[in-house]
């Protein structure tokens, strides 16, 4: 049988030039649909070169008191937000020095409003547990190291340690102000308050309407 | 710049048919009134044209005649801009700054919440209003909290809303918002190609080209966007005025509008109000082309997961439990 006769004569086209067509036709259809905008993963999969985020020229200094925390992460050294400033009676031995007090200042002196609830799992933290017992100005490890008020999450990070590893690549807490310039974080006890660490209860910031 | 047009305008349409009344003269009358009428109907000020200032009404002239925003050039954005700028201390007193700064290079913007962290202390929300000026009448919000029992995983079962000290026990908040698709569905529905997404993965919405038609409403399947039904009301004082173009200026009525991962603030180098404001540390924003970045390392360690990823609208937005 003549596959031509299924043509009319008018058209004047081959039936292997129709064969043809509907083949380039097939590889464009295939070829477009293949080649849908790649995923974001393959993207992010193919960023391997660093993003020099110091380049970004719009960030602008802090304002809040920062240092060169003790550790390093993925890039290197990083910065956490200061601590010591927003202690109210640091330096602490201005008050544990040895010197005799009077009885009646002792309702002021005393640590009355510390109340700890941290580590209530298990037997509960004593002041010790932390705070170094000789040298009041600093935190001890236990190793027995001094540790800074301003790099708390030396002595934090015993015990947290999941939550330090996250802290230190940036799953944990969070950045200040800026995703871009130099790493500057939020110390442990920005947000936290060491002896009762767990946040409180409270009403939220807002409330939402029904959804339309 | 252009003069005051007061008289000119009243002139234009006392032109009638005058003393050579031939055909060509009536058409020309008719054609300039025609013009200087729909001049007055286009920008909806035909009452009180006369009380307007000229300079008022040859700024809204030029701005209706403005490009869409992609097709300008940096100098007809600025012009817009410094247009725009001047059009709102003239109608309400507000200096404001506006912003065209364009995208960053090898720059893609992700986020990551952290569904174990937060809390629902909504401070995420109440930021966000106040950075993006959003209308205080209707309570517009882009971010969306819902309380959710354990297993749960789809927002729209859960309760978006709650008032009642937080948290409650033995439930998990879960934050919405516009997941900025890098396949995004709202974008190719827009007739007008008013939505569009941005070279660093942002999904913005030209609010000038906008023609409130609500398709890409209907397209989202994340409920992403919001609709101006009224004029955006907000007290003077809380204005942001820090604003990008493509960002949180103030929409005009009947416009679309969503989350822009704060635009005018991440294309400064900044984190979105949204991630600044969380008490929690629930929000992870960065640069998804840097292997450093605390996105990446978020996406390298934690168990992840993108809401409603089989839709294949693949958005750069995860959530994650630590």
């Amino acid at each position: 049988m003549n596959i031509s006769a299924w043509f009319p004569r008018w058209l004047h086209v081959s039936p292997l030039s129709v064969a043809g067509l509907l083949i380039v036709c097939f590889f464009t259809c295939v070829g477009n649909s293949i080649a849908v905008e790649e995923s974001v993963l393959t993207r992010i999969g193919q960023a391997t070169n660093p993003y020099d985020t110091t380049a970004v020229e719009s960030v602008q200094p802090l304002l809040q008191e920062t240092v060169v925390a003790k550790e390093k992460d993925q890039r290197g050294a990083f910065r956490v937000l200061a601590r010591k400033k927003f202690i109210e009676r640091y330096p602490c031995s201005s008050c544990h020095n040895g010197k005799p007090v009077l009885a009646r200042n002792g309702e002021a002196l005393t640590h009355g409003t510390v109340i700890i609830r941290h580590g209530m799992e298990g037997n509960g933290l004593t002041c010790i547990d932390c705070h170094h017992q000789d040298e009041r100005n600093y935190l001890e490890n236990k190793k027995g190291e001094k540790i800074d008020f301003d790099h708390s999450y030396l002595l934090c990070g015993q015990c947290h340690f999941r939550q330090k590893r996250d802290w230190l690549g940036g799953a944990h807490g969070k950045r200040v102000t800026y995703w871009a310039g130099e790493r500057v974080v939020y110390n442990c006890t920005t947000c936290h308050n060491p002896h009762a660490p767990r946040f409180e209860k409270r009403f939220p910031a807002t409330y939402s309407p029904p959804a339309e | 710049m252009i003069k005051p047009k007061k008289d000119d305008e009243a002139a234009e349409l006392e032109i009638s048919p005058s003393a050579h009344n031939s055909r060509r003269n009536f058409l020309k009358g008719l054609s300039i009134a025609a013009a200087a009428c729909s001049a007055s109907l286009v920008t909806g000020c035909l009452p009180d044209v006369k009380a307007e200032s000229g300079e008022k009404f040859a700024l809204q002239w030029k701005e209706y005649f403005k490009k869409h925003y992609r097709l300008m050039t940096q100098q007809e954005k600025e012009e817009t801009v410094a247009r725009l700028e001047r059009l709102a201390k003239l109608q309400s007193g507000l200096d404001l700054q506006i912003s065209t700064r364009a995208p960053r290079e090898n720059v893609l913007y992700g986020y990551a919440f952290n569904i174990t962290r937060c809390e629902g202390f909504m401070e995420c929300v109440a930021a966000c209003v106040k950075e993006n000026n959003l209308d205080r009448k209707t309570k517009t919000q882009y971010i969306r909290v819902f309380e959710m029992k354990p297993g749960q995983l789809d927002p729209s079962t859960g309760d978006g809303k709650y008032f009642h000290e937080v948290p409650v026990d033995n439930k998990f908040y879960m934050a919405t918002q516009c997941f900025h698709c890098e396949n995004a569905p709202c974008t190719k529905a827009c007739p007008t190609k008013a939505t569009w997404r941005e070279p660093d993965g942002i999904v913005v919405v030209d609010y000038d080209w906008c023609i409130g038609c609500r398709y890409c409403q209907a397209a989202c399947p994340y409920f992403g966007r919001r609709f101006n039904w009224g004029k955006p009301s907000i007290p003077k004082e809380e204005v942001n005025r820090k604003q990008h173009y493509l960002g949180n200026r103030i929409r005009p009525m009947g416009k679309m509008e969503k989350c822009t991962f704060c635009i005018q603030r991440t294309r400064e180098g900044k984190l979105p109000a949204c991630v600044e404001a969380c008490p929690t540390g629930s929000r992870v924003f960065g640069n998804l082309l840097d292997p450093d970045s605390e996105i990446r390392f978020v996406l390298k360690n934690k168990k992840v997961f993108r809401m409603k990823e089989d839709l294949g609208t693949d958005p750069k937005f995860w959530y994650f439990i630590d």
